[in-house]
């Protein structure tokens, strides 16, 4: 059975609720006829099970004993493979069916989260810690994963046959069955108090393994300085403290494990022997059959020992409720609308740019931009300078609307910033950053990545070309299909740049925005860089975040930004002629060459 | 032994017994315990069949034969032995849940004491990762099969075991019956492990996927937004999730076929006993507690199978752990201490280069040193300079010898260093690594491991001759700070003071340096010289340098290229001449003073972070 697109599609925004059982249910929608199926299975299964017990009561009362039976022996043989068949066959079902519900919500739900995740506002995600979003990402939500598969079925399943078993044993005989069911809540208490220590002794337990797991990869990824050092021996001392510690909680954890079972066993033992001695006192009194007796024998069990596990599953699903929150406040966030904005021009844009007083302030009220003036014509070329934090970076997030600015307008193309929908924008803007993040993919999937179309190798390679990166890929063993990080190569910066430039050559946007800081460069490969750069900002409206003047020289617009203001604009050589920053940054390059001739001069 | 190594988790192999003996002499220190849960396992294992036949009894020869005071014995007898029962599970549980944790602390021991005695050429072919496995979850699973393995298999036979013999004993043509029924339910319950454990096995390989893609998404979602790859990701990651659900929904539908079909071949098997047994009964071979107890037996019986046949075929992957973790302690040092090897109390003096050749690999095409001499006289400093890849870092290798020469030789004080001791002559150098590497724990245990008897006067002598003193004391706790992992709570300059502190306190006879590129604030970086200029001091030093004033008081410097010295000699004498160095040296003068000259450039304060 597939599920329907639309329970697919489904908003888990709506399963937020403050009350988690209610959240939990909702989570559940278009599952829970599945879930509610694989329950009433669950309950016929054990109705078949108890019903095999009554049939041996039969067997033994009217066929070997009285002789009277009506049903024959194949008869009765038969029946005993029949309710065995529909007992395995519903609790397959039910298994079957569960799973489905299971592994359908915790599908929907990834996949929820994967979308939602990759559509938050940057505001969120320069919030948020990667690991933290990472961790509810993938073990809370497998958390909730066990509520629906283990827990929540489990639990269920306890319940059930407690209660059908029980009204068998009433129709038994109702003075036995009462007497049967007293130390129920008493095991039911007792695991509860024993799993909730045992659940905190093992996570002591995970805690120090996780202390032994980073022990160890300090030792290895250190283990240049613990042979610098010559330090094996005190590096084995504290391996070895820290991974008795871990023995010592491992066996505190089973010494728990060890009392509760026989402890629980006997508890359940003795229950059991009381009602074999009531039960055969009446079985000998006659006030019930032998085959009372039996049947009674064979249900008691499936009563008592089940009970036993209810505390863990109590326990464990306090774990799944905390997941719930903990996911849940990712899927509470808005998104940011991709779609959105009435302005979608047919063709590209031209590029023309005019910020109108445009300022920005986070949502803490820290202004970041004030009072941003300026206008660029298509094709021209736009560079910043200032220090980090005077709002560079700021100011290029807000075009492709990563940022939205807070007062004032901008205007592309004399329409304003914010009637574009965003997709649309960022399709025209190109962005290659200083040290870009490249995928673990092959080099060819990098570079094509973002296209949103087949594009053929001799397109690609053209774009590795003019990126000057052509060359060094071919020297790989593998050319384009190599893989980068950690199971392939790692590129040194300045690879990774390239390949960014020709990924973004290959996309063709119309605005470009360069980091241009070339500091984590070897100097060698700076020249390469910077033709590609050349070549990629030919004819398009560019944006650079600029360190040094070589690379501005040209530059249409030069504006130099401090705590978030034009401090400095014009061309270079406007600039050079006034006092300022920018002069500064001009004259050092004169002192170097000055200091360098007296340096060698000095030596001669 | 490098990539497909690492994805190793597929990695199965047949049935190895010498290695299943290996695996099981691992518990032969604590043989005691092992005796012990065998023991008691097998004794609650035989109780379980007694009880069976106890009811048995308490049906014939108490009910039936309305004998009350042989009920009373028979029920105390069967309370009696209950109370046994619980205490062998008590001991079994303790006993084989102990040793499981003890044997997973002895492979973690062994592991990682061997790891320490390995050369640096088998950690940079080994992945960390790689490792980390090993030593983690492949002990646990060996571990596993020695206590909780052996002990399911022991209790799941003498189950068997046990109640074969009352039912042969009850009636031994109804147990021929169920004797030829048993293999049937083996294989069947065996196939159906092995397919179960296969989709979880790839039930987790698909969920590390699905945890990549989360990281790489979450990570690089910048550049997702900036190339609109919303649509196009979340079609890749719900192949993936579409690929998790039919694993893991095949896992499951297997597991919950599992027993209902285990359990329909042992309802054959009852239909069978009833219909044979309630005929015996009319003839008078078979009371009523036999069927009964008939019954309990083959209901039963199919738990001990399905134990057995979860242990068989967990084995196989347990000696593909075993396997993987003996490849690791076999592995053989390539650096160690040739016989007769001695500690000459010191290794001051001159160090020779004879003609030394050296590459990593066997299979590389171009050695990374080629007839490399060179003759350093103690207490001279000596600054490395060249490209990245010329060999400035395996030369600086082979003094720590971490590794040694392929031919050609390294004399220290005029002999060959390999006559030395590995301890004599590492417990002397002193080493500043490029990226420094602190571990957990506080800024005193980081300094300290330089010399593990300093005096807590001694730590503050040495970062106060480093130059860390000021800004250790300024922090919260001062020494006690907590440094966090691998030093990530203390900025990079932080680092490398705490670790030339370290250097320092070791008072090494050689001091080698491997100087950071990244740039620090002006104040650091001047502390840094500092402290490197009083350890270059009376002492024979190697600088891998890249700021300009290290190179420029060294005594000499040699310009590294292609593993050979392109050229040689002090800073005066190469600029003049004009050649490799002075291009490397202009370039980098330049570089270094845009970087130090720019108003724009706000380095990390050091006081800040």
């Amino acid at each position: 059975m597939t599920v329907s697109e639309a329970v697919l599609n489904y908003d888990l925004k709506r399963a937020v609720h403050t009350n988690r059982l209610k959240g939990l249910w909702r989570l559940m929608r278009g599952f829970r006829k599945l879930y509610i199926a694989a329950t009433l299975s669950l309950g016929i299964s054990a109705v078949a099970k108890t019903l095999t017990y009554l049939l041996l009561r039969y067997f033994v009362d009217d066929y070997l004993v009285a002789g009277s039976a009506a049903l024959t022996l194949p008869a009765i043989a038969l029946g005993f493979i029949l309710l065995a068949g529909l007992e395995g066959g519903f609790s397959f079902l039910s298994g079957k069916l569960a799973a489905q519900t299971a592994e359908g919500i915790t599908r929907r739900l990834r996949n929820y989260l994967f979308d939602h995740i990759q559509r938050l506002t940057f505001t969120y995600h320069s919030r948020m810690e990667t690991g933290e979003l990472i961790q509810r990402s993938t073990s809370d939500v497998d958390a909730l994963r066990r509520f629906f598969a283990d827990q929540a079925i489990g639990i269920g399943r306890i319940i059930l046959l407690f209660v059908i078993n029980f009204i068998a044993l009433l129709q038994l005989n109702v003075k036995l069955a009462l007497i049967s069911v007293i130390v129920v809540p008493v095991i039911v208490g007792i695991s509860l108090i024993f799993f909730r220590k045992i659940s905190k002794a093992y996570e002591e337990y995970q805690t120090q393994d996780a202390v032994l797991s980073t022990t160890l990869q300090e030792n290895l990824t250190g283990i240049r300085v613990v042979k610098a050092f010559a330090r094996q021996e005190y590096e084995i001392g504290k391996f070895e403290r820290d991974n008795w510690e871990k023995f010592l909680r491992g066996k505190k954890l089973l010494k728990m494990h060890s009392l509760f079972w026989p402890i629980s066993d006997t508890i359940c033992n003795l229950q059991i022997l009381v009602g074999y001695l009531v039960g055969a006192l009446m079985a000998i009194n006659g006030e019930i059959t032998v085959g009372t007796f039996l049947a009674y024998a064979g249900l008691i069990v499936w009563i008592i020992f089940p009970m036993r596990n209810l505390g863990r599953l109590i326990v464990q699903t306090s774990t799944g409720m905390v997941s719930y929150n903990r996911v849940m406040e990712i899927i509470k966030q808005d998104r940011e609308s991709l779609e959105t904005g009435k302005h979608r021009p047919k063709s590209d844009i031209l590029g023309k740019i005019e910020f109108e007083q445009v300022g920005f302030a986070y949502d803490d009220g820290n202004v970041a931009l004030e009072d941003i003036t300026f206008k660029c014509e298509p094709g021209q070329v736009v560079a910043l300078l200032g220090s980090t934090g005077s709002g560079k970076t700021t100011l290029v997030n807000l075009l492709p609307r990563f940022y939205e600015y807070t007062s004032g307008r901008i205007l592309l193309d004399d329409i304003e910033l914010k009637r574009y929908p965003r997709l649309f924008l960022r399709q025209q803007i190109g962005i290659v950053e200083q040290e870009p993040f490249l995928f673990s993919r092959t080099i060819r999937e990098n570079i094509t990545y973002g296209v949103g179309r087949e594009v053929p190798q001799s397109e690609v390679e053209a774009a590795a070309k003019a990126a000057a990166i052509h060359d060094i890929i071919l020297t790989f063993e593998k050319g384009y299909n190599t893989l980068v990080g950690e199971k392939g190569v790692t590129l040194s910066g300045g690879q990774k740049q390239r390949v960014a430039i020709a990924r973004t050559l290959l996309k063709n946007p119309r605005i470009l925005i360069l980091d241009d800081s070339t500091s984590a460069v070897d100097t060698e490969t700076e020249a390469e860089i910077r033709e590609a750069l050349q070549n990629l900002m030919k004819g398009r409206t560019t944006f650079i975040i600029a360190h040094r003047i070589q690379s501005i020289m040209d530059a249409d617009l030069i504006l130099v930004l401090d705590k978030g203001r034009i401090v400095q604009r014009g061309r270079h050589a406007d600039l050079v002629r006034q006092d300022g920053i920018y002069r500064q940054i001009y004259e050092i390059q004169t002192r170097i060459d000055d200091e360098l001739e007296k340096e060698i001069a000095s030596v001669s | 032994m490098s990539v497909e190594y690492f994805e190793e988790e597929e990695f199965k192999t047949q049935f190895n017994g010498q290695t299943l003996r290996r695996i099981l002499a691992l518990t032969r220190p604590h043989w005691r315990w092992v005796v012990g849960f065998l023991v008691t396992i097998a004794l609650v294992s035989s109780l379980d069949s007694i009880f069976t036949y106890l009811s048995k009894l308490i049906i014939d020869n108490g009910i039936l034969a309305q004998n009350r005071s042989e009920l009373y014995r028979l029920l105390i007898i069967y309370g009696s032995l209950g109370f046994v029962q619980a205490s062998g599970v008590f001991g079994f549980i303790y006993l084989a849940g102990v040793l499981g944790e003890r044997v997973r602390y002895d492979l973690r021991q062994k592991m990682f004491n061997h790891l320490q005695g390995l050369s640096l050429s088998y950690f940079s072919r080994t992945p960390v990762g790689w490792i980390m496995s090993r030593v983690t979850s492949d002990s646990e699973r060996v571990a596993d099969l020695v206590t909780w393995g052996l002990l399911d298999v022991t209790w799941g036979m003498m189950n068997i075991i046990t109640a074969m013999g009352f039912m042969l004993f009850i009636n031994w043509k109804l147990a021929l019956i169920v004797l030829g029924i048993l293999p049937i339910l083996f294989y069947v319950a065996y196939e159906f492990r092995k397919r179960i454990l296969g989709e979880f096995r790839n039930v987790r390989k698909v969920n590390s996927k699905i945890t990549g893609a989360f990281n790489e998404n979450i990570t690089g979602v910048r550049v997702v937004k900036a190339l609109c790859r919303e649509d196009a990701n979340l079609e890749e990651f719900k192949a993936l999730t579409a690929d998790m659900y039919r694993s893991s929904y095949r896992a499951a539908w297997l597991s919950a076929l599992f027993l209902p079909s285990v359990q329909l071949v042992s309802a054959i098997a009852l239909a069978a006993i009833v219909w044979y047994g309630g005929w015996q009964v009319q003839v008078g071979g078979m009371t009523v507690g036999g069927i009964q107890a008939f019954v309990s037996y083959v209901t039963f019986m199919m738990w001990p199978i399905q134990d057995l046949a979860r242990v068989f075929a967990e084995m196989q992957h347990a000696i593909a752990s075993g396997e993987r973790i003996f490849s690791m302690i076999d592995a053989v040092p390539d650096v160690k201490d040739l016989p007769g090897a001695y500690d000459p109390g010191t290794i001051q003096g001159d160090i020779e280069f004879d003609n030394v050749t050296f590459y990593y690999d066997e299979g590389d095409k171009k050695p990374v040193l080629e007839n490399f001499s060179l003759h350093v006289k103690r207490g001279e400093t000596i600054a490395l300079v060249g490209e990245t890849g010329g060999g400035k870092t395996t030369i600086v290798n082979l003094i720590c010898r971490f590794y040694e020469p392929k031919s050609g030789s390294i004399r220290i004080g005029g002999k060959d260093y390999r006559e030395y001791s590995l301890h004599a002559i590492q417990s002397r150098i002193g080493m500043v690594l490029q990226t420094p590497h602190l571990f957990s724990g506080t800024i005193r245990e980081n300094i300290r491991y330089g010399r593990l008897d300093a005096t807590d006067e001694e730590i503050v002598e040495a970062a106060k001759l480093a130059g860390a003193h000021d800004f250790i004391i300024k922090l919260k706790k001062g020494y006690d700070e907590e440094v966090g992992e691998g030093g990530n709570l203390l900025s990079v300059g932080q680092k490398q003071l705490i670790s030339l502190a370290r250097a320092v306190l070791a008072k090494p006879e050689v001091f080698i340096m491997d100087e950071a590129t990244s740039s620090v604030d002006t104040l650091t970086e001047a502390l840094i010289q500092r402290g490197m200029e009083m350890m270059m001091k009376g002492r024979t030093s190697f600088v891998i340098a890249h700021r300009l004033s290290t190179i420029k008081r060294a005594d000499r410097i040699l310009v590294i290229e292609q593993g050979k010295i392109a050229e040689m000699g002090s800073h005066a004498e190469l600029l003049r001449k004009r050649g490799k160095y002075y291009s490397l040296y202009t370039k980098q003068f330049r570089h270094q003073m845009e970087q130090d000259l720019d108003p724009f450039s706000q380095p990390e304060q050091l006081a800040a972070a």
